[in-house]
């Protein structure tokens, strides 16, 4: 007796044709949904937490002022000094008069440089700021 | 005769297999070059600056002032009472309830000064606190009167807890060194 391998009928490809759609879409998603990488943070800080905190929803609305826990300070992509702070951001408020500027603060830093910072950002009309922190678990 | 043959037809397909590793590659890039998170913190809004010749002493009552300070060695003071970090809440939580029922100019405000050597960290959680009593009230507020959280509120609602319970948090003024 002859055995005969019991061939399937149906195709064995799975259908790949649709695939470019699929990954495209989630390219679309991603586009939409996210911001590009801006700055290239070159401090290192660790933000305090907290539990009470708002989320900003306008992200382009917002400019960044890093400080590291060795107290150094960031704005854009240079390190700054605190009289330069008012200048930059100043300019920064020309340009976007609704700006808010989140402060991005190593959470073992002192406060007599928040001060500083703060009174240099009032002095800007930068009145709309953001302590950065991490929610609270 | 040569016979006449039908002239084989090039296929006129674009060959599609290789398009969804472009698609990924370009997916991968885009994963790699942005960032999804979103910025989260305590809002604050700075006063105007006036320089210190300018300023004008207000006088605020004693009733409507709640004071925090906080040390270099993390001692709080809450309107001259010695607290800890966790009392803040509960201290702040029964004046700003005794003035939902005051008008505007009477309502509390906060006002928060710091050493400056005073741990940012410190000053953060104390804020928090703050905060967090606050929008308590806000949510206690608007279970009693409309029955539901604030983020549910219509607008006309939220505009009304807001007015009830606003949030003033007033960042003293640095003092000149000597």
């Amino acid at each position: 007796m002859k055995f005969e391998k019991k061939l399937a009928k149906t195709k064995q490809q799975i259908p790949t044709a649709s695939l470019p759609d699929i990954v495209f879409m989630l390219l679309l998603f991603f586009m939409v949904t996210t911001t590009l990488r801006e700055h290239d943070v070159k401090v290192q800080y660790r933000l305090p937490e907290a539990r009470a905190i708002e989320k900003i929803e306008n992200k382009r609305v917002v400019s960044y002022i890093w400080v590291g826990r060795d107290g150094r300070m960031q704005i854009d992509d240079n390190i700054v000094t605190v009289d330069q702070v008012q200048r930059i951001m100043y300019n920064k408020r020309v340009d976007l008069p609704t700006i808010i500027v989140s402060l991005r603060i190593d959470k073992t830093s002192k406060m007599g440089l928040v001060t500083d910072i703060q009174q240099e950002l009032r002095k800007a009309y930068c009145l709309r700021i953001n302590y950065s922190s991490i929610k609270k678990m | 005769m040569p016979q006449i043959r039908k002239k084989k037809t090039p296929e006129a397909e674009i060959p599609t297999s290789s398009m969804a590793d472009i698609a990924f590659l370009l997916l991968l890039f885009f994963l790699v070059a942005t960032t999804i998170d979103v910025d989260t913190g305590i809002g604050l809004t700075l006063p105007e600056f006036v320089p210190p010749e300018e300023q004008i002493q207000a006088e605020i009552s004693k009733d409507r002032l709640a004071t925090l300070l906080i040390n270099e060695n993390g001692d709080i003071l809450l309107s001259d009472e010695v607290v800890t970090l966790a009392q803040i809440g509960e201290k702040l939580k029964v004046r700003i309830r005794s003035k939902i029922d005051l008008p505007n100019n009477k309502k509390l405000i906060v006002s928060v000064k710091t050493d400056s050597k005073t741990n940012y960290n410190l000053y953060i959680q104390a804020l928090d606190q703050v905060k967090e009593s606050y929008f308590e009230v806000r949510e206690e507020y608007s279970f009693q009167k409309y029955g539901r959280k604030v983020i549910n509120l219509d607008e006309e609602q939220s505009i009304d807890v807001k007015e009830r319970i606003p949030i003033i948090i007033s960042i003293a003024e640095p003092e000149v060194v000597k």
